[in-house]
């Protein structure tokens, strides 16, 4: 009987689970035929720059081994850089270089990568190990960004970011992903980083997750992650609205970081996002989305108008 | 979006309801072909001595009829020529042939169940005439005996006629004259032939039967009685002792109407020893004959009718989508990770060679040195298809190690190692590593824990011989299996880890 109910309550929260999201939001929102859009970091890039959404500069573009060699100068051109495989999922294959030092680099971390470990790194890259599928891949090398000074506090050596849950262009949940120590100063949450949910109408942090236990302190720089207030918060929210249109992907996840300079950058969109954000949230995603669903009309016609309406729908103070 | 699949999981299950109950129904298949089934076994032996004309043996011999069927039937014919004859409700064995003058042993052998009667309408029998070596005077005797017994219903009459032979005539006492007569007659042609013509004179129709007692014994004498039709069906009575049986009597009929059991023309006939002994076995053996022999469209397509060297592979592959479907069970409903879909079944296979023991110690022995040797590798910057080909043929040398080391102490589950499915311990090792690199060494036992578990359990289900059998008996149970995966497919609720996942919510 305890399982009935604790299902009974689950459900009345509104929590969104694993079978539900593949079969009933994934499945029918997401077109197969636009995942490659998301799946290839490169053509979100693209993608997102033909549509005016801005996104960290592209340095670079590695296709094929004999790119390798040549690298080194392009390299040297760039005081701070990231590489990335186009396809890798999880945050896997991702490097953040700082600075130069005598035959390597410095990662974010402070360790130091020789150069020969660099091209290895990048041919691994290619020869898809990071790669959903195994398929041989593009790696990339872009801008670092240089975060926000906001998340400071809270933030153990890495670039903090946002995600936003959209679903038929309204965004629905967010949060912000804090790097740990234990994350390697990566913003996801299977490496340990935090993730503090955002009320929407508000723009301010609540609560924070981290390996599923809910945590009001950073476990690194034991400073509190609820209350701060996230800067260009509508601004994101927009890029989200507007990402759907852009892919054809009705329910997406959408990780923005916010630089010092140039504000917030789309990152990456995931077409499988997850569903800690809910614990993060401590609000049940499903709840919303079908909120979302029996929604007038005409409050999808234009990202603007589907932005005003989460603002006054999901407030954290109104739904709990 | 849900009815379709939902459609498409009743349509498959009303299929394979619909065959399995048309073989029930139609082709009197067993409802659980693996359950036990109680069966007698017959067996007869007798030596029979020659003369110098050929000599012939006539043996009644149980068939298939209502309430009994005869399976398994092996037949020592020696070197006697044998036949089988049908005279009319009996089925005679016949051996026939030159005898040597040391004799010569026949031997019979069958597995017979005895079924319980379903009641159906049995057309009534004619009043046959009375035994041949009789006179009319006894004739007139029993008819004057049994007359007060006449407005009597055939169960009365018959209990009345069962304890006349037996002495007691009841009131009113018949004639001191008649009686005495009457018992010169008994004496004279014995019990059987008394109550068959007193049986006759009261108007019941009977029969003379020959058989067995149903009991575990060995014997060399058959037992006689007489079954009357009491105007639903045919009641038994033992005239020695004067008992009535009605349906079903702990019989077992060999001939009917007066046949005896045992006959020889031209020699001796020693010792004819009959053996029953009681034996537990599933039902579909007692079926097996009779579908091997049927020209039912769905009996020529049993899986039965492979050549038994293809048939061992088929009672396995019938149960690998169960396998599956465990598989689907524990990640959709349960939550628990696996490594992938083929893993735990090609593991679970494997398990039939290896043991599980074995098979469980190898797999983890193998996963753990390729890890070990995987994180080695790593420095050595190897790109990923030669790296995957170090790893496998790491996998390929460990196997082999461990088939020779089997070798030397003699323990064959590890030369079983061999049909390990190697190619996907290879990527196991890649996948392990990746899962340990990106989430932790805990996230990475944890799946290869649940990638284990589910090999245990499916290899536990695939060695079920009742289910095995089950299967092999009825394939079309294989369409209630897709039912049941389309079903978990559209299956939207939460996973039972999620609960725990999601505790926060439901505990505050």
């Amino acid at each position: 009987m305890t399982i009935l109910n604790t299902i009974h309550r689950l459900r009345e929260i509104g929590v969104l689970g694993m079978n539900r999201r593949n079969a009933e939001y994934i499945m029918r929102s997401n077109p197969r035929s636009s995942f490659p859009l998301v799946d290839d970091k490169l053509k979100t890039k693209q993608l997102a720059e033909a549509h005016q959404i801005p996104t960290p500069p592209l340095y670079h573009v590695i296709e094929h081994h004999g790119d390798i060699p040549g690298l080194e100068k392009v390299l040297s051109g760039h005081q701070d850089f990231v590489i990335k495989p186009a396809r890798g999922a999880g945050g896997s294959g991702i490097v953040l270089v700082k600075g130069h030092t005598l035959g390597g680099f410095i990662k974010q971390n402070g360790e130091v990568i020789l150069t020969k470990d660099l091209t290895y790194h990048i041919s691994d890259i290619l020869s898809g190990i990071y790669s959903l599928e195994g398929l041989e891949d593009r790696a990339f090398i872009e801008a670092l960004v240089h975060p926000d000074t906001v998340f400071d506090a809270v933030t153990y050596c890495g670039v903090p970011d946002i995600r936003i849950i959209v679903y038929r262009g309204v965004p629905a949940m967010s949060m912000v992903r804090l790097p740990t120590r234990a994350s390697d100063g990566k913003a996801n949450l299977h490496r340990g980083a935090i993730g503090v949910g955002i009320d929407m109408a508000e723009g301010t942090t609540l609560a924070g997750v981290h390996r599923s236990g809910v945590v009001t302190h950073h476990p690194d720089t034991n400073k509190p992650v609820s209350g701060i207030l996230v800067p260009h918060w509508e601004r994101m929210l927009l890029i989200a609205a507007k990402a759907v249109d852009m892919t054809g992907l009705h329910y997406l996840g959408v990780d923005l970081v916010i630089d010092q300079e140039r504000g917030p950058l789309l990152l990456e969109l995931n077409a499988r996002p997850g569903l800690q954000i809910q614990i993060a949230n401590q609000a049940g995603l499903l709840r919303r989305l079908e909120l979302i669903d029996k929604a007038p009309p005409e409050i999808f016609e234009t990202p603007e108008i589907r932005v005003a309406w989460a603002l006054e729908t999901f407030s954290a103070r109104i739904l709990n | 979006m849900k009815r379709p699949a939902v459609l498409l999981a009743v349509a498959l299950l009303i299929l394979s309801f619909a065959l399995i109950s048309y073989r029930i129904l139609w082709l009197k298949y067993p409802i659980l072909p693996a359950a036990p089934a109680k069966v007698w076994q017959l067996s007869m032996d007798a030596s029979v001595k020659g003369s110098e004309k050929e000599t012939t043996v006539m043996i009644g011999l149980p068939s298939t009829q209502k309430g009994q069927l005869v399976v398994d039937v092996h037949i020592h014919p020696g070197t006697l020529s044998f036949n089988l004859l049908r005279e009319g409700p009996n089925q005679i064995g016949v051996w026939s042939g030159p005898i040597s003058p040391r004799g010569e042993v026949i031997r019979y052998s069958s597995t017979i169940q005895v079924q319980p009667q379903r009641l159906h309408k049995i057309k009534p029998p004619n009043l046959g005439p009375y035994p041949k070596h009789t006179g009319e005077t006894e004739q007139k005797l029993a008819t004057r005996l049994v007359a007060t017994w006449n407005p009597l219903p055939p169960t009365d009459r018959l209990r009345r006629i069962a304890a006349a032979v037996n002495g007691f005539w009841g009131t009113p006492l018949p004639n001191a004259q008649e009686l005495q007569a009457w018992s010169a007659f008994q004496n004279k042609y014995g019990r059987v032939t008394a109550s068959l013509v007193l049986l006759r004179a009261a108007g019941l129709t009977a029969q003379v039967v020959e058989g067995l007692q149903l009991a575990e014994s060995v014997t060399n004498t058959t037992v006689t009685w007489i079954e009357v039709w009491t105007g639903q069906d045919w009641d038994t009575l033992q005239p020695e002792k004067g008992e009535i049986y009605q349906k079903p009597a702990p019989l077992l009929p060999l001939t009917t109407g007066g046949y005896p059991a045992a006959r020889i023309l031209h020699g001796e006939l020693s010792e004819v020893r009959w053996t029953l002994n009681r034996q537990i076995i599933n039902q579909w053996r007692m079926q097996f004959e009779r579908m091997m022999s049927s020209n039912r469209w769905l009996d020529r397509w049993s899986l039965f009718r492979l050549p038994e060297e293809f048939q061992t592979t088929f009672r396995i592959l019938m149960l690998v989508p169960i396998g599956a479907l465990m598989i689907c069970l524990l990640r959709n409903i349960v939550g628990f990770p696996t490594f992938g879909i083929f893993l735990p079944v090609l593991m679970a296979l494997a398990f039939r060679n290896t043991g599980l023991a074995y098979g469980l110690g190898i797999f983890w022995g193998v996963v753990l040195i390729g890890y070990v040797v995987r994180r080695w590798i790593d420095k050595l910057r190897l790109l990923l298809v030669p790296r995957l080909s170090v790893i496998l043929t790491l996998v390929i040398a460990c196997i082999t190690v461990f088939a020779l080391l089997g070798n030397k102490l003699d323990l064959r589950e590890f030369m079983a190692v061999g049909l390990l499915p190697f190619v996907i311990l290879t990527m196991t090792i890649e996948r392990f590593f990746v899962i340990t690199e990106e989430a932790g060494i805990r996230e990475g036992l944890w799946t290869a824990a649940g990638s284990a578990g589910v090999a245990v359990i499916t290899y536990k289900i695939l060695q079920l011989e009742p289910l095995q059998l089950t299967f092999f008996v009825y394939p079309e149970l294989l369409f209630a299996v897709a039912s049941a995966q389309v079903l978990l497919g559209r299956y939207t609720g939460y996973r039972l880890l999620e609960l725990f996942r999601f505790r926060r919510f439901w505990r505050s």
